[in-house]
């Protein structure tokens, strides 16, 4: 069942009663949306957007799952994530080996996810954020501390959650999230 | 003590510089900041946005004109290398004052004693005063020496030609009526409901459309089409000579709104100016100043429906359509006089 | 011309005035040049340069390059999976269409074929990203005519469908959404329903375009009979997209060489005979609908179809329990280590696809490396950009935005 090409016209031009018909419609739905706007902007600090679960985000290390393979380095298509050689004592064995981590850069990284997908035990993940601010550019090169932990989302302390619901009459609408402990 | 005070109020109150400065500056400028905030949010309404909104949450946003004209303020003022730079300075600053002057020769009232200039002629003069600021638009594009202003200038010399004889001739059709150019005889004929866009809404409508050309409102923004000319004659202008040039776009507009009160509007009718300087002057201006306000917002409105026309199609609607309209509304206003509706 | 400067044979420059180690150009008499960008408001990363004489345009010159980004040579130095991320950048708003036919040619090399689950969930993610697209050309052609409404409206309804994108991919614009051997994502649940309630919308907002921007009798004005590509220009030029199907040539890379599963779906190509900017909005309206009927039976065969898996078994039956776990309780289909060190056999692979703006081509060769020996690319609005010199002319200064718009021109997709 392939597709079909259709042969299509546009609209003849008309006359002057159909141009007065168009001003007439254009103004109409002027007015419409005049007195019902029908808007869903973000009043961003105020409100901030709770992403679902799959966005991706900032991404963060567990250390203890990772298993010093270095796919995450090495698929990285804009080398943002790099393998960087650290002590590590094993706890079972009490040995101090040499081995890889990864740390990331967010100066370089796009955020495509191939290292959170490529990683064979799960030790990469995104949280469902990704407007954290950095003061330099150089606190923006991770060490492995940092990339272990959560980024600061400041968003999260100065405004209240909302998500996006598809609507059919609106297109999007805010819904507010209720958070916990608030009442319904 | 008293005696100092009441000079003090006399020399404002007197006519020709109240008009001038009050009627004619000040209270434009307030309805101007206030229809640029409402052009603002209802394009925004319109378009599902919210429009100014962080200078002042509590009252929309209502603050950030006043932003904006501090930004303005602070602004540098750069004047280039390239340009003349007497008429590029002088040109904005002219048109600024000679779009506010045709209010001297508008009646606010019925009261003689509260009449800036003897008003036998008052619709002539105004229309010719109305008419000169656009040479300075010309003159500032001129000046600027750069394309996209030279181009910006032409254009407006372009639409002044095709705007001036159809305003022009729609304002004089309610002197046909009345057979007379005193706009105080044209607003008291007016009495009851026979306000002159009832009697002659072609007249009207080419006025409208003509208002509309004269002070770039959509669809007309020809002149200042940013995705062609920048901004037009206006392109090498910053800081507060800019917010000038703009500024006085919009003032213009607001005198021709009060013309169009005056002349098509009923003036201060349904009230009848009483004695004194509160009920024979105050009241009448304040009813035709809300005429006038009611009518730019109409105008603001059309901002968030139309595109703009393109340069020939302007001309075209102004000498094809809009002219023979004026004509006919002329014309209706003769056929009325010699029926002797009014 | 006797003051052209060669070097070797090849034009490079005019030196009219003879000036010492300068270019220079006489133009006619009574012409005025004006430089169109790239700073200016009405272009985009791109000039044109225009001679006009009086109101009216004799000469248009379309300047490229400024957004080139040598994206055809920083490939060869990146495996082959980086070049997805890479390539997306041409087009972000348009990312599946302008991906997919890199991902096919390398699939091609390596003889495989991507399962059918895949490809329904390509061609879903291609068709929200097509309607995507079209949107955000119509806010840009909105504002060029200064429709602000116009501008306003399409950027506020295409964030519905980079919502949804957002929710199958997991990022807004350049989703990297298709691999080797099929997708990284399944389709998350509730998602069809969502789908199915923005096709409802799009379908009435589509309405509200109509009346105030299409039907409205300034934007007819300002359109019918501008721009006209005559069929046989348009076949000349190369042209292609919507501005060809405009000017009444049925050629859509989804009908004449249908890929993925669009032989297996029934949809219309709108095609129209004008050939000027009105017909070239109209079309792209039209295409708007038929994406909407392509998304709806997409919807109802994922809804028909139990999860399978969506790589292909090539990487998917070595794949660890871990990650077929995963793929059970989220759809997300985690990569093998084989995609970073991946080698492509050796040899050379064409494939194309219809994106928004018209048909992408790749040419992929192979030396049998972890690496492309060479990728040539062949963008839609590479090809459009020509049709500047051509049909500008003879119109109004004014025509120029109006052109410029419905062209629906991209420069990063044609510098590359």
């Amino acid at each position: 069942m392939p597709a079909k090409p259709v042969s299509k016209q546009v609209p003849s031009r008309g006359g002057i009663f159909s141009k007065f018909k168009g001003n007439i419609e254009a103004i109409a739905i002027g007015v419409k949306f005049f007195f019902n706007p029908q808007r869903f902007t973000l009043i961003y600090p105020k409100e901030y957007i709770k992403l679902k679960e799959g966005y991706r985000g900032f991404i963060v290390l567990r250390k203890d799952k990772c298993i010093n393979c270095g796919s995450c380095a090495r698929i990285c298509p804009a080398a943002a994530m790099r393998l960087i050689r650290l002590p590590f004592t094993d706890p079972k064995t009490g040995k101090t080996r040499m081995k890889l981590w990864p740390v990331i850069n967010y100066n370089r990284c796009i955020f495509c996810g191939y290292c959170v997908d490529v990683c064979p035990t799960e030790a990469l993940y995104h949280v469902p954020y990704h407007d954290v601010v950095y003061e330099t550019m150089d606190v923006m090169d991770l060490d492995l501390e940092e990339f272990q932990k959560e980024p600061e989302w400041d968003a999260e302390k100065l405004g209240l959650p909302v998500k996006y619901v598809v609507d059919e009459k609106m297109g999007l609408v805010k819904v507010r999230i209720k958070e916990e402990g608030e009442k319904q | 003590m008293s005696g100092i005070l009441d000079a003090i109020i006399k020399i404002i109150t007197w006519p020709p510089l109240w008009q001038l400065v009050v009627l004619g500056l000040l209270i434009p400028l307030g309805v101007v900041v206030f229809i640029l905030w409402f052009e603002r949010k209802t394009a925004a309404r319109v378009q599902r946005r919210i429009g100014p909104y962080h200078v002042s949450p509590k009252i929309a946003g209502g603050l950030q004109l006043i932003a904006d004209l501090m930004r303005y303020m602070f602004q540098e003022v750069i004047i280039p290398k390239t340009v003349d730079k007497f008429p590029f300075i002088v040109a904005p600053l002219a048109a600024l004052i000679l779009s506010i002057v045709p209010v001297v020769a508008i009646p606010f009232t019925s009261i003689e004693a509260y009449f800036p200039i003897d008003m036998s002629y008052s619709l002539i003069i105004s229309l010719a005063l109305l008419t000169l600021s656009p040479l300075f638009i010309i003159l500032s594009g001129w000046a600027s020496n750069n394309k996209f202003s030279v181009i910006g200038g032409m254009r407006e010399a372009y639409l002044i030609t095709a705007y001036e004889l159809v305003a022009v001739l729609a304002f004089l059709s309610a002197g046909a009526i009345t057979g007379s150019f005193n706009l105080v005889d044209i607003v008291e004929a007016q009495s009851g409901v026979k306000w002159f866009i009832i009697l002659n809404p072609l007249a009207f409508a080419a006025a409208f459309i003509g208002v509309l050309l004269s002070t770039s409102g959509f669809p007309f923004e020809i002149a200042e089409s940013e995705h062609e000319v920048v901004a037009g004659a206006f392109t090498e202008y910053s800081g507060l000579v800019y917010g000038m040039n703009m500024g006085a776009a919009y003032l213009k507009r607001m005198i021709f709104s009060i013309m169009i009160a005056v002349v098509f509007l009923g003036g201060w009718q349904p009230y009848t100016p009483g004695e004194g300087f509160i009920a024979g002057y105050l009241v009448p201006s304040i009813v035709i100043l809300i005429k006038a306000t009611v009518l730019m917002m109409i105008f603001s409105f059309f901002r968030a429906v139309y595109g703009r026309y393109r340069l020939d199609q302007a001309l075209d609607i102004a000498w094809k359509i809009l002219f023979p309209l004026a004509v006919l509304g002329f014309g209706l206003g003769l056929l009325e006089a010699y029926l002797g509706i009014i | 011309m006797s003051g052209i400067i060669r070097t070797q044979g090849a034009q490079v420059g005019f030196n009219d005035l003879k000036l010492p180690g300068m270019w220079s150009r006489k133009i006619g008499k009574d012409l005025y040049e004006i430089f169109i960008g790239p700073q200016h408001p009405g272009s985009g990363h791109m000039r044109i340069v225009i001679r006009v004489d009086g109101d009216v345009i004799v000469e248009a010159d379309p300047d490229m390059g400024y957004v080139h980004r040598t994206m055809e040579k920083l490939s060869e130095v990146r495996t082959w999976i980086k070049g997805i991320p890479l390539f997306e950048r041409m087009a972000i708003h348009d990312a599946c269409n302008v991906t997919l036919p890199y991902v096919r040619a390398v699939e091609k090399l390596m003889d495989i074929e991507a399962p059918e689950r895949a490809k329904y969930l390509r061609v879903l993610l291609c068709e929200i990203n097509r309607i995507a697209a079209f949107l955000y050309g119509f806010g840009i052609f909105g504002v060029f005519l200064g429709h602000s409404t116009m501008y306003m409206w399409p950027f506020g309804d295409r964030e519905v469908w980079v919502e949804l994108a957002e929710w199958l991919t997991g990022a807004r614009l350049t989703h990297s959404y298709p691999v080797f051997g099929g997708v990284r994502r399944d389709v998350p649940a509730g998602f069809t329903d969502a789908l199915r309630k923005a096709i409802r919308y799009m379908r009435k907002r589509l309405e509200d375009y109509r009346k105030i921007f299409v039907d409205n009798p300034v934007i007819r004005a300002r359109l019918e009979g501008v721009g006209v590509i005559p069929k046989n220009l348009a076949i000349e030029l190369g042209i292609t997209g919507p501005n060809l199907r405009a000017s009444g040539v049925k050629y859509d890379v989804r009908l004449n060489h249908p890929y993925e599963v669009y032989d297996q779906l029934d949809f219309e190509i709108p095609v129209f005979q004008e050939g000027d900017a009105y017909a070239r909005v109209w079309q792209r309206v039209e295409e708007i609908k038929q994406s909407l009927n392509i998304l709806e039976q997409v919807a109802d065969w994922l809804d028909k179809h139990p999860r399978t898996p969506i790589l292909h078994d090539k990487f998917w039956k070595t794949a660890p329990p871990l990650y077929k776990k995963i793929f059970e309780e989220t759809g997300r289909a985690k990569l093998g280590a084989v995609y970073a060190i991946m080698k492509v056999p050796a040899g050379k692979a064409y494939e194309r696809a219809e994106t928004a703006r018209g048909e992408i081509s790749y040419y992929v060769e192979s030396n049998g490396g972890n690496k492309p020996y060479r990728i040539r690319i062949h963008s839609a609005s590479a090809r459009n950009a020509l049709v500047y010199k051509y049909i500008v002319p003879g119109h109004r200064v004014m025509d120029l935005p109006a052109i410029y718009g419905s062209i629906d021109y991209f420069p990063p997709e044609a510098d590359r």
